[in-house]
């Protein structure tokens, strides 16, 4: 006797592959296929090799980039993240409270990017925002488009305003799963507010924490439109993250080569990070 | 230790219609094993939320040691509790679960140590110290919810909230065994809410008896079996529960107490007779073996009578369809769902 393998289940899946091609893998393949030639027009083109890499990697504006991109990324996950649980564990579990805040965090997420940079990019003008202007008023020398440090308060500002609430939504949900017998047990110990939160909170956490920082790492390292109508990567070069980078040089340069060896190394290099943050937290763990 | 007095305690959830419990009064002892009874929705779990004080009450006092406790938390009533299904901080290890309520209340740490010990050993799970508690089975980790319960030893009062549910039955016995006895030996105040009356007959020195939040019957079990206060307690006792006979049909020779509506009587306080010559009669429906008496086969035997099915316990003589005598030893008698007398010979 012998069983015959049913493989009719694969054509369920076919459609997902298909788009998946053509939404991911093709373009993929095109980038990387423009990430070894160097093209003058789309008829007269060169191989290269790995030319492109090579100058991306050595290119300063690039690492400076890179180096902005990682401490932006780290900047706005140790504020939101915490922040986030923070604002989750205050929530009351249920009540018109709890669903008048559920709403009230969900706005900035449902704002358009662009639209988000231009909130902040009105809020924040030292002539006739609020945020600015006030900020003069109480003595304090503020102009985004003029400081560094300001402008770089102010991206982070936005970025934490703009996404804090995705983390605070997934903790809430992932408190919500607390049952309460816990809570009781845990007040007849004599257990500290600290400890409920290490002990039974942080726990039951764990998981839509993973993938709260996960999205939150990959989003904010692509980060592309709010900066962009905030402070346009400027003062100078000083807000100018990796996508703007990239788009610099690919749409207003049209370096095709180039701009294609570096989509593939940013790509990797988002991908290496998350693999990381992956294995490492879901080591030693079953 | 604490004892613990109630006094006109009544609660009502807030938009509810009905009180989930009706005002009742009465007085747990320093060092007893007190069992809350009865089905579920009965008002058990409103009665111990309204103890541990994560409930307060609608009106009435709760009093711990005669000083009234309804306005200090949970925390601050020294209580312990054990819930249906085990409750423990699942990131620390079984000797760190139950170092926990100690470290909260600064015991230091030699003491700690001993005592965890003592409580480990008690409940034969020395062997589990340094497990972590994803590792353990759903009983191992009931036990060191149990444990952690009994860790502390200033505790006033250790609630247990169907404690056995999550225990695999040929083990309930022995846990229930091991529980009673740490309460004998270190003289704990306990209440233990259950819906198995088998679980609180054999487990308690008294036993309150629960029905629609009102808490009809608190006596040691032994009352509570043979003289049931109330229908409902006559009925939910014991497997099968009281036979319940109208009087005027029955025994209009045998002399009653005035005002006799129902007559009550255990299974075991009837015999069968083959001779029709007894109080009254019918037949066999059906029998059912339990076990042996002296050898003989003996279990219940179900009698259709002209006023209902009732249940006999004893030897198995009669077979169904076949009519029988029914003696009766003694009875009790009821009017109104409430007892009337104690018992009456026959």
């Amino acid at each position: 006797m012998f069983k015959i393998k049913d493989n009719r289940g694969w054509l369920g899946v076919l459609p997902v592959v298909l788009i998946v091609s053509f939404s991911g893998v093709v373009p993929l393949m095109a980038v990387v296929n423009y990430s070894v030639q160097d093209i003058l027009d789309f008829n007269t083109r060169f191989f290269v090799g790995f030319q492109w890499y090579q100058e991306t990697l050595q290119d300063s504006r690039f690492v400076e980039a890179f180096l902005r991109q990682i401490a932006f990324s780290l900047s706005v996950l140790s504020v939101e993240i915490p922040l986030g649980i923070v604002i989750a564990r205050g929530m009351p579990r249920s009540g018109w409270l709890a669903s008048l805040l559920l709403v009230l965090l969900a706005i900035p997420l449902l704002i358009p990017w662009n639209v988000v940079g231009t909130i902040w990019q009105l809020f924040a003008r030292s002539d006739i925002g609020l945020l600015g202007v006030t900020l003069n008023q109480l003595g304090i020398s503020y102009n985004y488009t003029a400081n560094p440090v300001d402008a770089w308060l102010t991206v982070l500002a936005m970025d934490i305003w703009h996404w804090t609430s995705l983390v605070a939504l997934l903790a809430f949900a992932g408190l919500s799963s607390v049952p309460t017998a816990y809570y009781q047990a845990a007040e007849l110990d004599g257990a500290s507010s600290w400890q409920v939160f290490r002990y039974i909170q942080l726990p039951r956490l764990r998981n839509v924490l993973i993938i709260a920082i996960l999205l939150r790492l990959i989003d904010s390292f692509m980060i592309y439109t709010e900066p962009f109508v905030l402070t346009g990567g400027g003062p100078g070069n000083t807000t100018t993250f990796l996508s703007q980078y990239l788009a610099t040089m690919a749409v207003g340069q049209f370096d095709l080569g180039p701009a294609a060896a570096f989509s593939v190394i940013y790509f990797l290099f988002t991908l290496l990070f998350c693999w990381i943050f992956y294995t490492s937290v879901t080591a030693n763990h079953d | 230790m604490t004892s613990i007095q109630i006094e006109d305690l009544q609660f009502q959830y807030p938009g509810g219609n009905d009180p989930a419990l009706n005002p009742t009064s009465f007085e747990i002892k320093n060092g007893e094993a007190f069992a809350i009874l009865g089905a579920s929705g009965a008002g058990k779990t409103t009665l111990l939320n309204l103890l541990s004080g994560l409930l307060e009450p609608t009106s009435g006092l709760i009093k711990f040691n005669n000083v009234p406790v309804n306005r200090l938390s949970s925390r601050d009533r020294n209580l312990a509790q054990v819930f249906q299904f085990p409750i423990l901080y699942e990131a620390l290890s079984v000797q760190e679960n139950l170092e926990f309520p100690l470290k909260a209340r600064k015991f230091d740490s030699v003491f700690i140590n001993k005592r965890t010990k003592t409580i480990l050993d008690h409940l034969e799970i020395a062997e589990l110290r340094n497990r972590q508690i994803r590792e353990l089975s759903l009983f191992q980790k009931q036990l060191v919810s149990i444990g952690k319960s009994l860790v502390r030893p200033d505790t006033s009062v250790v609630l247990l909230d169907e404690p056995l549910t999550a225990v695999e039955p040929r083990v309930k016995w022995k846990l229930r065994d091991t529980l009673r006895q740490i309460q004998k030996e270190q003289q704990l105040t306990m209440i233990y809410v259950t819906h198995d009356q088998t679980e609180a007959l054999t487990f308690a020195d008294r036993v309150a008896v629960m029905d629609q939040g009102d808490i009809l019957q608190i006596d040691t079990p032994d009352t509570i079996y043979r003289l049931p206060d109330f229908k409902f307690v006559g009925t939910f006792i014991g497997s099968p529960g009281m036979n319940f006979l109208s009087s005027e049909s029955i025994l209009s020779k045998t002399p009653k107490p005035e005002g006799t509506q129902e007559i009550g009587f255990r299974p075991e306080w009837a015999t069968l007779s083959s001779d029709l010559k007894g109080d009254f009669s019918g037949r066999v429906k059906t029998t059912y073996l339990t076990g042996t008496t002296l050898g003989a086969p003996s279990g219940i035997t179900w009698v259709s009578t002209n006023s209902g099915d009732i249940a006999v316990k004893g030897a198995l003589n009669h077979k169904p369809k076949e009519q029988v005598g029914i003696n009766l030893k003694q009875f009790l008698a009821f009017r109104d769902q409430k007892r009337l007398t104690e018992l009456s010979s026959v």
